[in-house]
Parts: structure tokens; C-alpha cells; sequence
């Protein structure tokens, strides 16, 4: 769980994970539960299904489900992935948190052949967004795609419950609450989202209204956080 | 080689560091330059950058608190092109972004160095916290702690890891002193007696001789760096200390790198 810790240094602390840009685009304060619960049942899951994916890829699952057929590359994922995210500010943010990602796990698994891989790919093909760097940990620790993929989605929760105590107030108890609430309605998706074996499989439950606030906010000049 | 800057766990791993960053002594030198809110950071900074911009290829990041406003003060002070001053967000985190979590700043500094390769000094501006906000040496390779005379003639007596130890103090705003009931050259013996005469900078940007002690000083880190003599200091988290206790008191020290317990109330 540390993995999806705001304290881990690999730069989450100024991400909000789609929080400011809501707030900012004028959702309700007294909404972002029901908030957490939409996102964890819809954008995370798509990020859940890279990671797993990712993961099968690099070879790390150990639940015998097998990888991706042969010719599938991590270039495939990552354009999936990019196809299900379509907002640019979500993209860039989300490579940021990438670098972010890679740089710590290449320190923490520089041996991992999932690390190689990656820092192969890395130098070619860009930047890979925090899902896939996410997958290759996975695979780096072979952690089952089903805590994967919880994984993920506690780690967007979290990531905006930390950034709501800066944005509103109210006791950081009660986001502690939102948080479990948003994970448990992720529950009943998990088996289907850690079955994802192709870039195909990636759950596309993408929200408009998200990447909509998502590029307003990078235009604004007064912002907390990244996105 | 002052490696401190870089993440050494990878360098050591394949020399090959993250995101293609050059090897330490092939990059820029990168200056931090922390100190509370209001004290004329970016007016230092574009101080610097006037001074030396002919001579020095200068990058800047910013870590505004809820604006881009330094990076827009320093842009529009036509100090340096726009493109090589970027913002970075600190997630209303100023004081983790520069110690606790640097990520954010060495990617910017990374891709600063990587865009506008080859780059002589980055200069990273804290977001202006409080007296125990310094730069992790992780980030930074020396940085300079900034006060102001406004800010009140007992500040720098006060100490702290910043005032004491970061590698150059600057008590700004000189020419407002006297309009502040101030005595400059008391604040300076007052700050170079809490730093055990660690180098202090009185400065007005309206005064040139102070400019160019400042300048000097910046060159001087330069030159050090690149040779290899000058190795980051973590000014730390906490300055030594006073102790009151039955016995009269002790001074605790920090800054001995030995392990130590806490067993004493601070």
C-alpha cells in the first residue's frame, strides 16, 4: 500500500487527481463522495485495466492468466490507454506523474527486467504515464491484477482526499471514510478489470465531464495543483 | 563530484540517470533561493539574472503557492526569454516540493537543462514558507536564504537551519532600513554570529556595490561547483539549539551526523 501513499516522493503531492479542476469548474463541495464512487467505477478503472495489462505484458503476473498474445508491444497499451483518455491535460499530467513513478521505481527495482523495459521504451517512444509505470511495478513485484487494480484505484482516491483538506474545509477524518467508500464500489469491477489481457480489454468508461475541467483548468493562471 | 543533485541510488545503478539527465559535472548548477513570503525572492532572482545574463545561461523554475505570479513578475522583468522560466505547482506543499518530495522540481530542472542544453545555472525559487523551509541537497547543489529588513532587525539573531546554515544569507531590502527603524549593520553582525560567519550578503537592488557582491558570490559557487570543490550542504532541519534545564542548559547540536535519540523534550 505504500505504493499508493501521498507520502511516497515521487512528485503525487501536487496532483489532485481531477479534484481542483471539478471544484474549480463548479462542482459542489458536499458532491465529491458521490464524486470519488463515479470516478472509481469509471476513470480509475481505466487506469486499472493499463496497469493490468501492462502488467501481463512485462511479464510479472503470477494469477495464470497468461500475457497478451504475441506481437501485442507496450507502445499498444500506452495508445489504448491514450484513446481512453482523451483530454490533453490528463495525458500530460499523467505522464508527469510517470516520470515521477519510473524514477523512484528505478531506483527501488533497478534489476527488475519490467524497469529495462521500460527505460528502453521510455527513450524512443516519450514519457509513459503513471498506469503503465504502475503496471510495471506490478509485474516488478508481482502483485496479483486484482490488487492491481484495487491498488489503483485507492491511489486516485487517496490522491484527491489528500488534496481536498487543502481545497476545503472540513474534518480529514471524513474524506478517510470517502476514500474506503469509493474502494468498496470499485469492488464488484475488479474481477473483470484484473481479467483485461489485451489493450482491446481496457475498460473505455472515460468521463466527458472530467476531461472537460480538466482543460479548463490548465488554462487558469491560480491553481493548487498540476490536475 | 558534487553528485548530491542527483538521484544517486540511480546513478550508481547504470549510469544512466532518469530521463536522460546529463552526468553531474556536464549540468547546470543549481541554486535555490528560499526565505519567507514577501522578501524579495524573484526581485533577487531577477537581480541575478540582470547581473549575469550576458555572461551565464540561466534557467528559472518558480514554485508559486497558488499563482504562476513570480514566473509572470520574472518574465515580464525582461530579465531572461520567457521560455527558460517555468512554473512548477506544489500542491499548496511549498516546503515539501523543495525538501520532503523534489520530484516535481528536478523533472522541471531536467527538462529545463535538456531544452536549453547547455545551461550554466538553474535557480529554483522556493515558494515563500517559513524560517525552517531549505532545500533538500538532493534538489539543489548550494542555496541562498533570503530576509528582509521589514521583516524586522531581529530575525536573523532568531537563527535557524536557513538563516544559519544555507550557503549564503541575503538581508534584502537595505534601502528601506532606515524608513524601518533597522540597523543593517547590526542585523548583518546579528546573522553572521548565528551563522558562525558563513557568508551574508547585504543587499538593495538599488545599491550596485551590494549587486556585485552578490554577483560575485554566485560566480564564485559557480566556479566551485564546476571544479568540484563545493559539496552541498543540507543546511538542515533543525539549527543547534538551546536546552534551559535544571543545571543551567546545554547547546544541542543537529548537525554532527551522528545518530542520536530524542529522548529530550525540544
Amino acid at each position: 500500500m505504500l505504493l499508493a501513499d501521498a507520502r511516497l516522493p515521487s512528485g503525487g503531492h501536487a496532483h489532485s487527481a481531477s479534484l481542483e479542476p471539478a471544484l474549480l469548474g463548479g462542482m459542489a463541495a458536499d458532491a465529491v463522495p458521490a464524486w470519488l464512487v463515479g470516478r472509481a467505477t469509471t476513470v480509475s478503472l481505466v487506469e486499472a485495466g493499463t496497469a493490468v495489462v501492462t502488467a501481463r505484458l512485462l511479464g510479472g503476473s503470477r494469477d495464470g492468466a497468461g500475457g497478451p498474445p504475441d506481437g501485442v508491444r507496450l507502445a499498444d497499451v500506452v495508445r489504448a490507454w491514450a484513446a481512453r483518455t482523451p483530454a490533453p491535460a490528463l495525458r500530460d499530467a499523467a505522464r508527469l506523474l510517470g516520470r515521477g513513478y519510473l524514477r523512484l521505481a528505478r531506483n527501488l527495482w533497478p534489476d527488475a527486467p519490467a524497469m529495462r523495459v521500460l527505460a528502453a521504451h521510455d527513450a524512443p517512444h516519450g514519457q509513459l504515464p503513471r498506469a503503465v509505470v504502475l503496471g510495471a511495478i506490478a509485474a516488478a513485484t508481482g502483485l496479483p491484477a486484482a490488487d492491481t487494480v484495487r491498488l489503483t484505484v485507492y491511489d486516485d482516491a487517496q490522491t484527491a482526499a489528500s488534496a481536498l483538506l487543502k481545497l476545503e474545509p472540513l474534518d480529514p477524518l471524513a474524506p478517510a471514510r470517502w476514500v474506503l467508500e469509493a474502494c468498496a464500489a470499485a469492488e464488484p469491477h475488479v474481477p473483470r478489470v484484473a481479467s483485461c489481457t489485451t489493450p482491446e480489454d481496457i475498460p473505455a468508461s472515460g468521463s466527458p465531464q472530467t476531461e472537460g475541467w480538466a482543460q479548463a483548468h490548465a488554462l487558469l493562471s491560480q491553481r493548487l495543483f498540476r490536475a | 563530484m558534487p553528485d548530491s543533485a542527483v538521484d544517486p541510488v540511480s546513478a550508481a545503478v547504470s549510469g544512466l540517470l532518469p530521463d536522460g539527465a546529463p552526468a553531474p559535472a556536464a549540468r547546470a548548477l543549481r541554486l535555490g533561493v528560499a526565505g519567507p513570503v514577501g522578501v524579495g525572492k524573484s526581485s533577487l532572482i531577477a537581480t541575478v539574472c540582470r547581473a549575469l545574463g550576458a555572461e551565464l545561461r540561466i534557467g528559472v523554475i518558480t514554485n508559486d503557492i497558488y499563482t504562476d505570479e513570480d514566473a509572470r513578475f520574472l518574465r515580464s522583468a525582461g530579465v531572461l526569454d520567457p521560455e527558460r522560466i517555468r512554473a512548477v505547482e506544489t500542491g499548496a506543499c511549498p516546503h515539501t516540493a523543495i525538501r520532503d518530495d523534489v520530484t516535481a522540481n528536478l523533472l522541471a530542472a531536467e527538462d529545463l537543462e535538456r531544452d536549453f542544453d547547455p545551461l550554466d545555472l538553474v535557480i529554483i525559487e522556493s515558494g515563500g514558507d517559513n524560517l525552517t523551509a531549505t532545500f533538500s541537497p538532493a534538489l539543489v547543489d548550494a542555496q541562498i536564504f533570503v530576509l528582509d529588513v521589514a521583516g524586522g532587525g531581529d530575525v536573523a539573531r532568531k537563527g535557524g537551519p536557513g538563516i544559519g546554515r544555507a550557503d549564503l544569507l541575503v538581508v534584502n531590502k537595505t534601502d528601506l532600513a532606515p524608513h524601518v527603524g533597522v540597523d543593517v549593520a547590526q542585523m548583518v553582525a546579528d546573522a553572521s554570529a548565528a551563522r558562525e560567519n558563513r557568508a551574508v550578503v547585504a543587499l538593495s537592488r538599488t545599491d550596485d556595490t551590494s549587486v556585485a557582491e552578490l554577483r560575485a558570490w554566485v560566480l564564485g559557487m559557480l566556479n566551485s561547483f564546476r571544479s568540484g570543490t563545493h559539496v552541498a550542504q543540507d543546511p538542515g532541519p533543525m539549527a543547534p539549539h538551546f536546552h534551559a534545564d535544571e543545571d543551567g542548559g546545554y547547546v544541542h547540536s543537529h548537525d554532527e551526523g551522528q545518530a542520536h535519540d530524542h529522548a529530550h523534550t525540544h
